[in-house]
């Protein structure tokens, strides 16, 4: 053991940790890497396509010839509309990721406070709080969302609300059963003697701890409301206007895009879709496995 | 001990493990032979490398665990140049393996008598009827009632199932068997019984054991050698009369007197603290918490000397 | 006449298990049964409870730290319920009546650095004015206890050993001064070398802040080196009391006879000359135990000890023993 005392940030700790992971997981370095680009695409996508679009917004009409095939400038050929179809995937790559990082982030915020009430107090707090979570799992979400979409017009905090209600259970069962293990932790048990009261103990104690937790549970909101999110515009609910790789499905098959042979349409928005669920799935097996070495040897990884 | 009379000769044995540090010296270079017929004991305290070093002789090390050099004599046989195969065969029928906490492995879903049946079968082409009546005499030799063959392990207490893995451990005769803390989680009265089954396997069975445990205290009341380790070396190996009666080396001398026992008023730790095995100490690795240390004793790294027959020690004050 | 620093009266702590829908018979387990003693505290004191697994130690260490409720009987603080203390004045109950635990790797919140328990025991008790004061005092107390402040201070759990996390919580002990220590196995996850290293302090500890400890553990060689006095559980219940020199040269009751006669003394020359009983109780025949419930192994057991529970009788020079071999 080194005789040198290191002082360490916190800061300086995460990223430490945050490092550790990467090294122990090849599920997570994937994850990460491909959650990583499909994020810079998304980020820089005004950029990009204002670039390649010469100020063109993508889904203005007529900046192109129609039915264009592949090529260099447009590897993914035009739309009916003469839009670049390649653009129009940033867009929507965008849009569903922004969808899903606001409405994951409600999503995570109401199951992280459900869950520390119910995994905390325990008792009868927990015993309702928990069987409102099973209700709401059990409860078909996607017949409700059609039903309140039909009748509701949203714009896009509306949708991200609703889309937050219903997939915040998901994260909170993670994070619960997770606190009620980590409430036996010996020093909880020394929190309590040192006179700690309860919300003490939930937040300075048990939350820090939770952390890769709440990552996860972040992760699969994201990909329940994107899930949920691309269901309903494929089925042509939700703002028109906000071009999200569901809605951009919705329009290939509106348009008939197959029977034209203009598959890309419809394979372009899914691979991206399919990405973002692989990179993140990969993330939290990742972080999963790492936190419990016993499920390494199931994966092979 | 005549060299026939030697059933296990471990040379120089050395079990590193890959890390992105470098390797890891868990057992550096341990040499001690273990006669027939005796319990042969070896202790340390965590992290020395006992664990590691019977892993090794086993060959269970798993990677990123890997033997890096040495010779293992088993009866004439050097197991380090056996394909798996070979080695497979051996374990069970001449040499058999009580890892730690093993009675806590002990399948929840068949019964006892099943499992032992099992245990045979696999490694041999016994039929089920022979196997268990060599299962139900196996029981009855160490002690445990009929019934337990037709129990399940969550109906037995930690004794009764510490029983049940040495009974399943000797039900193919083996030679030598090689029980890692057998004793550890159990009660005080639990334990003499263990201890005591242990003895008997040598005294009316003739098999030999070697016997690990942190336990000094254990190794006193059933062992008739044992070798003390220290940070994957050995510093001393003797009779357990010489050990405990007139120990040689500093940290054996120090390890003894640490002991408390209700024939003792008074006792003395071992200051410092135990080296991690990615930074072994130069030199003999117990100079910096030997209150003896000299000049020499940084630098070069004791060699393990024979004393006398039979008794050998690694440090330089005893020239 | 002053009160005792804690009594426990008749303190029981039952268990239920299996009834749920039915389908599994409705089981209580006793594991603490009517069990009373007392810490006088007036000179500073160890009382060693011993007992093997299942005795119900842990559970007592539990309840007596409020963080157990017992089923039923009493356990008092300076002559006041445990219960009040913690409803009416839980600062100066958790202040004065401390643990020390047995697993020094759970102990400590990997995310923090190991000073924060101390610098958290000296900010909740409010033991220092200011963080210079706490600063000095955490420093001061760990010199005293032999440790090197600038080997520890700053570092992760992770980044010691299990000795030194012991050992640091000893610290924890000199700052806050309580009056009664409950140490829960404190040595038994930690290297023989160094056990007594820390028994040392302990016993040290215990001079220098005048405080009683309650020293949980099954090892009656420990309990003979750092107790005063040993009080010995079987399944739940108190079978003998005495002091530490006297129970292990002369146990009383057959059951400490038994559990003293079965610790290996590390000297090949006294090894065990009887052979341990193999027959081992079944948990049913243990549940449904009218009399003693060391009935069914006992040597000398009689007819009325499968109908009785023996009360624990006064014999004498502080000796108290629950068998009908001593009749009152």
């Amino acid at each position: 053991m080194s005789s040198t005392v290191e002082k360490q940030s916190t800061l300086r700790r995460s990223l430490l940790g945050l490092a550790t992971l990467l090294k122990t997981s090849r599920m997570l370095r994937v994850g990460l890497g491909i959650l990583l680009v499909l994020v810079l695409l998304a980020v820089l996508e005004p950029w990009i396509n204002n670039y390649r679009l010469g100020g063109h917004k993508s889904i203005e009409f007529g900046i192109y010839e129609r039915h264009l095939p592949y090529s260099y400038e447009h590897p993914l050929g035009t739309d009916l509309f003469g839009r670049d179809i390649l653009a129009l995937q940033f867009t929507g790559l965008r849009y569903s990721l922004m969808i899903g990082a606001v409405a994951g982030s409600i999503a995570t915020l109401i199951a992280v406070v459900v869950a520390t009430t119910c995994g905390y107090l325990g008792g009868k707090i927990d015993a309702v709080l928990n069987s409102a979570t099973n209700a709401v799992l059990v409860i078909p979400a996607l017949p409700i969302l059609i039903a309140i979409a039909t009748y509701v017009r949203m714009d896009l905090q509306l949708m991200s609300l609703t889309l937050a209600i219903f997939t915040w259970p998901w994260a909170a069962r993670t994070i619960r059963a997770q606190i009620l293990s980590l409430k036996e932790r010996g020093y909880v048990e020394l929190a309590k003697v040192t006179n700690f009261n309860n919300l003490e103990i939930m937040f300075a104690e048990i939350l820090p701890n939770l952390a890769p937790f709440i990552g996860v549970g972040f992760s699969y909101a994201i990909i329940g409301t994107i899930l949920a999110e691309t269901g309903l515009r494929v089925i042509g609910l939700g703002p028109g206007e906000i071009p999200s790789l569901g809605l951009l499905l919705n329009w290939a098959i509106g348009y008939g895009a197959l029977s034209q042979g203009r598959h890309q349409m419809v394979l372009a928005p899914t691979t991206f879709l399919v990405l973002i669920f692989i990179s993140l799935n990969l993330i939290n097996v990742g972080v999963e496995e790492t936190f419990n070495p016993r499920l390494k040897k199931i994966t092979g990884m | 001990m005549r060299k026939t009379d030697r059933i296990l000769q471990v040379e120089d044995l050395r079990v590193y493990y890959k890390s992105i540090f470098g390797d890891v010296r868990s057992v550096d270079g341990v040499s001690f032979s273990v006669g027939s017929n005796e319990v042969f004991g070896i202790a340390g305290e965590s992290g020395c490398g006992k664990s590691t070093l019977v892993e090794g002789i086993l060959r269970v090390i798993m990677p990123p665990g890997y033997i890096k050099s040495g010779k293992i004599m088993f009866k004439e046989k050097d197991l380090l140049s056996l394909e798996e195969e070979e080695m497979r065969r051996l374990r069970w029928t001449e040499l058999s393996y009580i890892p730690q906490g093993s009675m806590s492995s002990l399948n929840p879903v068949l019964k006892i008598e099943e499992q032992m049946v099992d245990a045979v079968t696999s490694h041999m082409s016994t039929p089920k009827e022979e196997a268990s009546n060599m299962a139900i005499s196996s029981l009855k030799e160490v002690g445990l009632p009929l019934e337990v063959a037709g129990m399940y392990p969550h109906e037995l207490s930690g004794g009764m199932k510490q029983r049940v893995i040495i009974a399943t451990a000797i039900l193919l005769k083996p030679s030598l068997i090689v029980a890692d803390e057998p004793v550890t989680a159990l009660d005080v009265v639990v334990q003499k019984g263990i201890l005591q089954s242990i003895a008997n396997l040598r005294d009316i069975y003739g098999i030999t054991v070697i016997f690990v445990a942190h336990d000094l205290a254990a190794h006193a009341q059933i062992v008739d050698r044992l070798t003390v380790m220290y940070a994957g070396k050995i510093a001393e190996i003797g009779s357990v009369y010489d050990i405990f009666g007139d120990p040689l080396h500093p940290y054996s001398k120090l390890l003894v007197a640490a002991i408390p026992s209700i024939e003792k008023e008074a006792v003395q730790g071992i200051p410092g603290l135990a080296p991690s095995p990615l930074d072994w100490p130069p030199g003999c690795r117990f100079h910096p918490r030997c209150p003896y240390a000299i000049p020499v004793c940084p630098h070069d790294e004791p060699p393990l000397k024979e004393m006398s027959p039979g008794r050998y020690a690694a440090c330089h004050l005893l020239g | 006449m002053e009160e005792p620093l804690l009594e426990l009266k008749n303190v029981t702590k039952e268990y239920t298990i299996g009834g749920g829908l039915g389908l599994t018979e409705r089981k209580t387990i006793r594991a603490v049964d009517k069990v009373s003693f007392t810490i006088l505290g007036k000179k500073p004191t160890i009382v060693a409870l011993v007992g093997q697994s299942g005795s119900g130690k842990t559970t007592i260490a539990r309840i007596i730290l409020g963080l157990l409720e017992p089923t039923s009987g009493e356990v008092l603080y300076k002559g006041k319920d445990t219960r009040l203390w913690l409803k009416k004045d839980k600062k100066t109950y958790r202040h004065n009546v401390q643990v020390i635990f047995q697993d020094p790797y759970g102990i400590y919140n990997p995310f923090y650095r190991v000073d924060r328990v101390l610098f958290k025991a000296v900010k909740k008790f409010g033991l220092a004015s200011s963080s210079e004061e706490a600063h000095k005092m955490v420093i001061e107390s760990m010199r005293a206890m032999g440790l090197r402040p600038e080997d520890l201070l700053g570092r992760y759990p992770h980044q010691i050993s299990g000795g030194e996390r012991q050992r640091l919580m000893l610290v924890r002990i000199l700052l806050m001064k309580p009056k009664l220590v409950v140490a829960d196995e404190p040595v038994s996850m930690i290297d023989v070398s160094l056990r007594s290293i820390f028994l040392n302090n302990l016993q040290d500890l215990k001079e220098r802040i005048e405080m009683s400890c309650l020293y949980i553990t099954h090892d009656l060689n420990i309990a003979h080196y750092v107790a005063d006095e040993i009080i010995v559980l079987c399944h739940g219940r108190i079978v003998e009391i005495g002091d530490a020199k006297s129970i292990v040269k002369d146990p009383l009751h057959p059951y400490s006879q038994n559990l003293v006669n079965a610790i290996p003394i590390p000297d090949p020359t006294k090894r065990w000359k009887d052979a341990a009983q193999i027959k081992e109780v079944t948990f049913e025949e243990l549940r449904a135990e009218q009399g003693c419930m060391y009935s069914h192994k006992c040597p000398h057991v009689m007819p009325m000890c499968k109908k009785e529970v023996p009360p624990l009788t006064e014999l004498g020079s502080g000796r108290k023993a629950a068998c009908f071999l001593y009749p009152r």
